[in-house]
Order: structure tokens, then sequence, then C-alpha cells
């Protein structure tokens, strides 16, 4: 749902969201919305009002329009094929590096290499900026980002993905955080020559502590056609859960996110798209057991399609190993993988 | 196994049976590596070599065997004769079933064979079932039955009588008789103990169907050291040569030759097996000269009853990558 180019480009190693796995050396940080792999994202805490929802001053900063819905999505496992091994190394405080090695019969098997840059300038306990993260496959596709935050309020972004050598996703985004809300603008694939290219923007704003209201505009433009869709979000936060709506003529999503306790996370999720002419209702749970170390994560799809993943942290070593196998009903297809992560 | 199978048209069967052959207490006499070797007897005279089948056990034992998919299976004891087992297999290549296991079997805590038959039995989701059971008539005398059946059809019948001797085994074993269509395969063992550590023997097959008949020697040899054993088979449908070598009590490598004149192929493997018995972990590594590279790690997750099984097999050739996961419970 949302942006057709969501202002955070697809992941290079897609890693299980949540930083479940990755040991959180504390060194780097990225604030959320800027996912990538190498790097455990910690939400800001500079930003407070972000889903917790406790503060029962003026409403404060919403936080940003694509992580609306991040906390139901993260408690939902990710599929997993084929064998992964991830070494993270982390070569000074500002800089990280990473070698994933990937085996798989569905997709391609290859190796990759990441590079993560954290500057100096710091705004928060946890994040500092800019932060310049790279990576590289064995066929030449890059992917790149660039986040930098230029003055108190307006941060900015560059992402650039290719592959092998032709460009596919080149964009440039500028967000503004003001006292109660959040604004947008970001600029997809912009092609001079050609005359095409996506404008996005996005405003949210908080009504109350808990209630944030906002909404989305795509405009696209090709030779020869252009079109814009809208859409509406609405988020609302309890004490230990979270209810997200988007409406617009993409179609609807929903989701809500439960914290039963320290242990427990629950997740519903339900999307129906106007294109596709297609619902799905998906239930997601994550339980975590810190104590031995452990991370579960199951889902039911409407679709007849689930899935598990376990993560463990094999204490002593810095390795992490995580499990996960999906079952599709249906199409009476079955997948299972494994990953282990060192660092 | 024997060529019996590689004649008829089952071939490599298509299901394995469990995770293992037929247990090797069957077949083969106990070898305790840590105490003096088997070949030693306080009386001076040859053991029994043991049966013609279990010749290039110890190198096979080394290899890791294929896992695809997730595997769940709970053991249970009900008592001291009898195990059931049941194993849910999810597959990402075959259609996913359940198999129950069944065995009858006395377990002593020597090991040794004790006089009750021993029957093992197990069926399949789809209805293929596949019996064993193994009669000792005598104190040297022993008869094996071998059922096997792929959904309603049979596909293996065998009957195999077996006489150990004193410094020696012969067998006969007859598999898929038919007299409907009057074919028959006809094995003969013979195994002997040439000196302290030395086995030869031979096997002759015979096969005859309606139209054709013939018959296949191969000659087998077995050298065993303090710590080694050399296997070597020979004969005009190939030849099948292994080297097992334990290295200390961890480390076990085994490196196999085989060669088939029927499908004109040779495949060398190399093969490992770590244990760490602190770890509770046993691992096991294979490399191919078919391009195939596989590794089974297998864990005992320790205060809880469970083995955890992890299993990965990349045939670099043909680029193609299998997963497997197993869980054992009891």
């Amino acid at each position: 749902m949302g942006s057709v180019l969501a202002a955070t480009p697809p992941p290079p190693t897609p890693s299980p969201g949540g930083g479940g796995v990755l040991g959180g050396t504390g060194l780097l940080s990225v604030p959320p919305g800027f996912s990538m792999p190498p790097v455990s994202p910690v939400p800001p805490p500079t930003s407070p009002g972000q889903a917790a929802g406790e503060s029962a001053s003026p409403p404060s900063n919403p936080g940003t329009y694509e992580e609306c819905h991040r906390k139901c999505k993260e408690v939902f496992p990710m599929q997993m094929e084929g064998v992964r091994l991830v070494v993270n190394k982390g070569l000074s405080n500002h800089f990280q590096v990473s070698h994933t090695i990937t085996l798989s019969s569905m997709a391609d098997s290859g190796y990759r290499f990441g590079a993560t840059y954290v500057g100096t300038q710091q705004t928060g306990p946890a994040e500092s900026f800019p932060v310049l993260v790279g990576d590289m496959d064995n066929s030449g596709s890059l992917n790149a980002q660039v986040i930098h935050q230029l003055t108190r309020t307006v941060r900015s972004k560059i992402a650039i993905q290719t592959q092998h050598h032709k460009f596919v996703n080149w964009q440039c985004d500028m967000e503004y955080r003001g006292g109660n809300f959040t604004s947008a603008v970001t600029l997809g694939n912009p092609d001079i020559l050609i005359g095409s290219g996506i404008i996005v923007a996005h405003y949210l704003q908080s009504i109350s502590p808990a209630l944030a209201l906002g909404g989305e505009l795509v405009y696209h433009r090709r030779p020869g056609e252009e079109g814009a869709v809208t859409s509406l979000i609405g988020r609302y936060t309890g004490s230990n859960y979270v209810a997200t709506l988007t409406l617009g003529g993409a179609g609807a999503h929903a989701s809500y996110y439960h914290r039963a306790n320290d242990q427990l996370q629950l997740g519903v999720e339900f999307e129906g798209s106007t294109q596709t002419r297609e619902t799905a209702v998906s239930f997601g749970y994550q339980l975590d057991l810190a104590k031995a170390n452990l991370l579960f994560k199951g889902s039911v799809d409407s679709n007849l399609v689930m899935g598990a993943v376990l993560e463990k942290k094999l204490q002593p070593l810095p390795l992490s190993l995580a499990l996960g196998a999906f079952l599709n009903q249906k199409k009476n297809t079955f997948q299972c993988g494994f990953n282990v992560t060192v660092g | 196994m024997g060529s019996v199978l590689a004649l008829s048209g089952a071939g490599r069967q298509n299901w394995p049976f469990s995770s293992e052959t037929p247990p090797p207490q069957w077949d083969t006499p106990p070898a305790y590596w840590d105490t003096p070797p088997r070949w030693e007897r306080r009386d001076g005279r040859l053991p029994n070599p043991g049966s013609f089948h279990a010749l290039h056990r110890s190198c096979k034992d080394v290899f890791p065997q294929q896992i695809e998919g997730v595997k769940m299976t709970v053991n249970k004891t009900l008592s001291s004769f009898f195990k059931a087992s049941h194993t849910l297999h999810l597959s990402a290549v075959s259609p996913s079933q359940y198999r129950f296991h069944v065995e009858h079997r006395h377990v002593d805590s020597h090991g040794k064979d004790s006089d009750s038959p021993v029957l093992i039995g197990e069926m399949d989701s789809s209805g293929s079932l596949n019996a064993h059971s193994l009669l000792h008539l005598s104190e040297r005398v022993r008869a094996k039955a071998v059922f096997q059946t792929q959904q309603a059809q049979f596909v293996t019948w065998q009957f195999e009588a077996e006489y150990r001797g004193s410094d020696f085994t012969a067998a006969v074993t007859m598999a898929n008789p038919d007299i409907l269509r009057e074919s028959v395969i006809l094995v003969a063992h013979v195994l002997q103990s040439v000196c302290s550590g030395l086995v030869l023997g031979g096997e002759l097959v015979y096969h005859r169907g309606r139209h054709d008949e013939g018959g296949i020697l191969t000659l087998a040899g077995q050298y065993t050291g303090p710590n080694w054993v050399a296997t070597l088979n020979a004969g005009k449908g190939g030849a099948h040569a292994s080297y097992y070598h334990r290295a200390n009590k961890q480390i076990q490598v085994g490196v196999e030759f085989e060669a088939s004149t029927r499908t004109q192929e040779t495949t060398a493997s190399f093969g490992y097996q770590m244990e760490l018995p602190e770890a509770n972990m046993v691992f096991r590594g294979m490399l191919n000269s078919r391009c195939i590279i596989g590794g089974v790690l297998e864990k005992r997750l320790s205060p809880l009853p469970a083995t955890l099984l992890m299993g990965a097999f990349v045939n670099h050739r043909g680029d193609k990558l299998q997963v497997g996961l197993g869980v054992s419970v009891g």
C-alpha cells in the first residue's frame, strides 16, 4: 500500500525486520524508515509519541508515514529459502562491513558485500549523520543510500539501485519534521530526457497524543500518460496496541498490532487492492524468550500460507542461527531455509 | 547394498527406508574400536567375518544422509521389545508424507543377538509398506524375509538364509521369485576369514527371466588394520573400493570409489565425520566427483530428549541446492 515507490527501497540483503538477528553492537544505528541490513535499526528515542503514546502532553511528532504499518509488519516472519551466511564486521565506531553468501535453488546464489558508514554529526543518543550505506552483488548490482540531516528538522535521503549495469531506481527525498506533524516529498526515477517520473508527497499530523491522521499523494507521469493516486491514513495508538488504517484509490490496508506482554506480540493485517481485486488477511505473532535467546515468529494467511521462523543466538559465540519454513497449502509448495549470522 | 537390487528393475529404490538401512546390529559383529580390534580373539581363532552387505558399511556410515525439507520424528519405546516411531515429512520436491515405523526387537545391553525374531515394519501415508523380518533358526542359521510395496504393488520380496560358521559366512538369497513370469534372482555370498585382518569372499548373482538369463561373479576382499579398513569388490558388473580410517576418537574419514560397467560411470567420494561428545554434536561432510558437496549437523539438545538435524546438499554441476531440517524427539 502507500507509495508506488516506497521511500525505502527494497533492502539489499533482506533481513528479518525488528533486528532480532543482529547482535546489536550498539555502535551504529540507523533511524527507522531507512531499513538497512547490516545495522540494527533502533527506534529514535528523540522523537517520542511514536507508537508508545504514553505522553499525556500536547501531541508530539507522529513519526513518518511509512512507519505507521511497520510495527505490525515486523511481527510477521520472513520467507527463507536456501542457505545464507552473513558475516558482519565492525571496523570502527563509524564503519561496518558485511559479507553475505547465499546458496539458493530458487533465487540466484551469490556473494554480496555491504558497507555502512555513519558520520560524526550526532543528533541524538542513538542517531548520527550522515549515513552512507552501500551494497554490491557479485553480478555487479549496486544498492546505495545516503541519508543526511540537513538542519534540525529537515532530513534528506538519496537512494540508487542498479541491476547489473542498468539503473533501476534512483530517488531523492526530503522530510520535514515539525512539532506535531511530518511532511515528506519524494522524487522517484526522474528522467528529464523522456519526461517521466514519480512524485510522492506524505503528510502526517498528530491530532491528539494517540491519534494521527495523514495523507499521501502519488503522481506519476510517463510520456503519453499521467495519473495520481491519493490515500488517507489514520493511526490510533493505545497503551499496548496500535491500529492503523489506510484507505485510498489503490485499495485499503488495515493493521492491528497488540503487545500482550513482554514476550508475546500479535499482529493482524488486512489488505485489499483495487488493481488485482484481491484481499488477504494475515495473522502473525512473535514470541520473544530473551532468557533462552530465542525469537519465534509465526504467521497464518487467508491464502493458506503458514510460515514460521525461529531465531536463536548461540551464546557464547557471536553466532545467530535462524531456521524458517513456509508452507502453501493451496499450491502445495514448501520452502525451508536457514541463515547463520556471525558478528 | 548388494547387487540384488541393482539387477532388478527396482534398482535404486525411490524411497529410503527411514533414514538408515537395516540397523547394523543384524549385519556386523559389534565393532568396538576402543577394545582390541575385532579380528583378534582370545583363543587365537579367526572371527566370523560378518555378512557380505556389511563389508562397506563402516565407510558408508561416515557419509551424511541426504535430507530434504522438514522432518519431525517422534520415537516411542513401548517396552524392551517394542518401539514405534511417527515421522512427518514436509518436502519441497516430493509430496509430503506421514510414516509409521514399528520394531519388535530385543535390545540387550550387550548388543548381542538374542533368540527372539526381529520384525520391522514401516507404512507410509500413501500405503507403501516396507517389512523386514529376521529369524534365528538355530545358533548359526538365520533367515531373513524382506517385502517392499509401492502403494499397492509389490516391488521387492526377498528371502535369505545365512549360515555363520566359526570363521566364514555363507548366504543364499532369492529375490523376486515369480512363478508366473518365470523370473527369479538368486544371489550366493561367501566370506572367509583367511588370516587375522584379511577377509576374502565372493558373490554370485544369477538372474533369470523368460527370455534371458545370466550370472555375474564378484570377488571381495577386506583388510583391517588397527584403525583402518580397506575393502574392494571387483567383478564384471563393476568395482567398488572403500577405505575407512579412524584418525582419533573424534574424526573418522572415508574414501570411496565406485565404477559400474552397466551405467559406464565412475564416482569417487570423500567423507568425514566429526564427533564432539562434549557439545553433543556430530557433523558429517562429504565431497563428490560429481561436484556434490554436502554436510549434515546433528545436535542433541541436551536437557530435552530431542535431536536437531540440519543439512544442505549442493550440486554445483546441476546448480541445485537441497536444504533439510529435522527434529527427532525421544
